[in-house]
């Protein structure tokens, strides 16, 4: 069994609801293993630390957990996928510039961002893997994993907006 | 300190440091799994602890030391980020 800390973020569709009550219910279906984040309304934050064999099992146990207790939460984000340089330097337990060394100013290609701007921002997934490829950068396997599950999860709550008809067209130019 | 201590002495612990460093305790009435709430000090619109400005504090977690460092790491994340505004900036 591993350890997998990892953070979900929902909305809320009834906020007329006591808060107090909800916890306790997610307190019922076993997700006394987050700290549970209620500081905006019709949002809901669990910052998970869950023993699971596997980074998929850890991450879409919290969900079904969460749905469980509270049917009407619908899932925002799961994280750490989407990541800027602070962030990354914090799972790597180095420092910012550091990772601004091995990342934007080096000799290869940077790794792509999905949107560069500021703050600039990477798929965690996409960095690590571009640190063990590129630079031969020690990654820990866990958090490699934990990386690809929550980017899975950000993609498949990202496809609920797809428009079909939009997309074929959209696709034939991206191939 | 005038609220009821934490039944587990590593969540009391964290609970000292988040209120030395600010943040308000408040204890709820007995219920079998929430036992508290901490509200954050800048607890307004900009801060940057976003839903963790109000976490809450389980009563009996299965590991209360995990649940002594989630409490530490909310803390410490509120006061790495208002300090580091401008930091991100530079992208």
């Amino acid at each position: 069994m591993n350890e997998y800390e990892f953070t979900l973020t929902f909305t809320l569709r009834s906020t007329g609801v006591d808060v107090d009550d909800l916890v306790e219910r997610l307190g019922d279906a076993g997700c006394e293993d987050a700290a549970i984040g209620v500081g905006q309304r019709g949002r809901l934050a669990l910052s998970f630390i869950r023993e699971a064999e596997s980074a998929a099992k850890a991450v879409l146990s919290g969900i079904a957990d969460v749905k469980r207790a509270i049917s009407d939460a619908t899932l925002i984000e799961a994280s750490p996928d989407l990541v800027g340089l602070t962030d990354v330097a914090e799972l790597l337990h180095v420092t910012r510039q550091n990772v601004r060394k091995l990342i934007l100013d080096c000799e290869a290609v940077a790794p792509a961002p999905v949107h560069e701007g500021r703050p600039t921002i990477w798929h965690l997934a996409k960095v690590l893997g571009w640190l063990r490829e590129e630079k031969n950068y020690p990654i820990e396997e866990d958090l490699a994993e934990l990386a690809q599950t929550t980017m899975q999860i950000n993609l498949a709550v990202g496809s609920k907006d797809i428009d079909h008809a939009a997309q074929s067209e959209i696709l034939a130019l991206l191939a | 300190m005038s609220r009821r201590r934490h039944p587990d002495p590593h969540i009391e612990k964290a609970l000292r440091y988040a209120e030395s460093q600010g943040w308000r305790v408040e204890v709820l009435g007995p219920r079998a799994h929430g036992w508290g709430k901490m509200y954050c000090p800048h607890n307004d619109p900009d801060c940057r602890c976003g839903e963790f400005c109000i976490t809450v504090i389980w009563g009996t977690p299965k590991r209360p030391e995990n649940h002594a460092r989630q409490i530490r790491r909310v803390v410490d994340g509120c006061l790495r980020r208002a300090g580091e505004t401008d930091d991100e900036q530079e992208g």
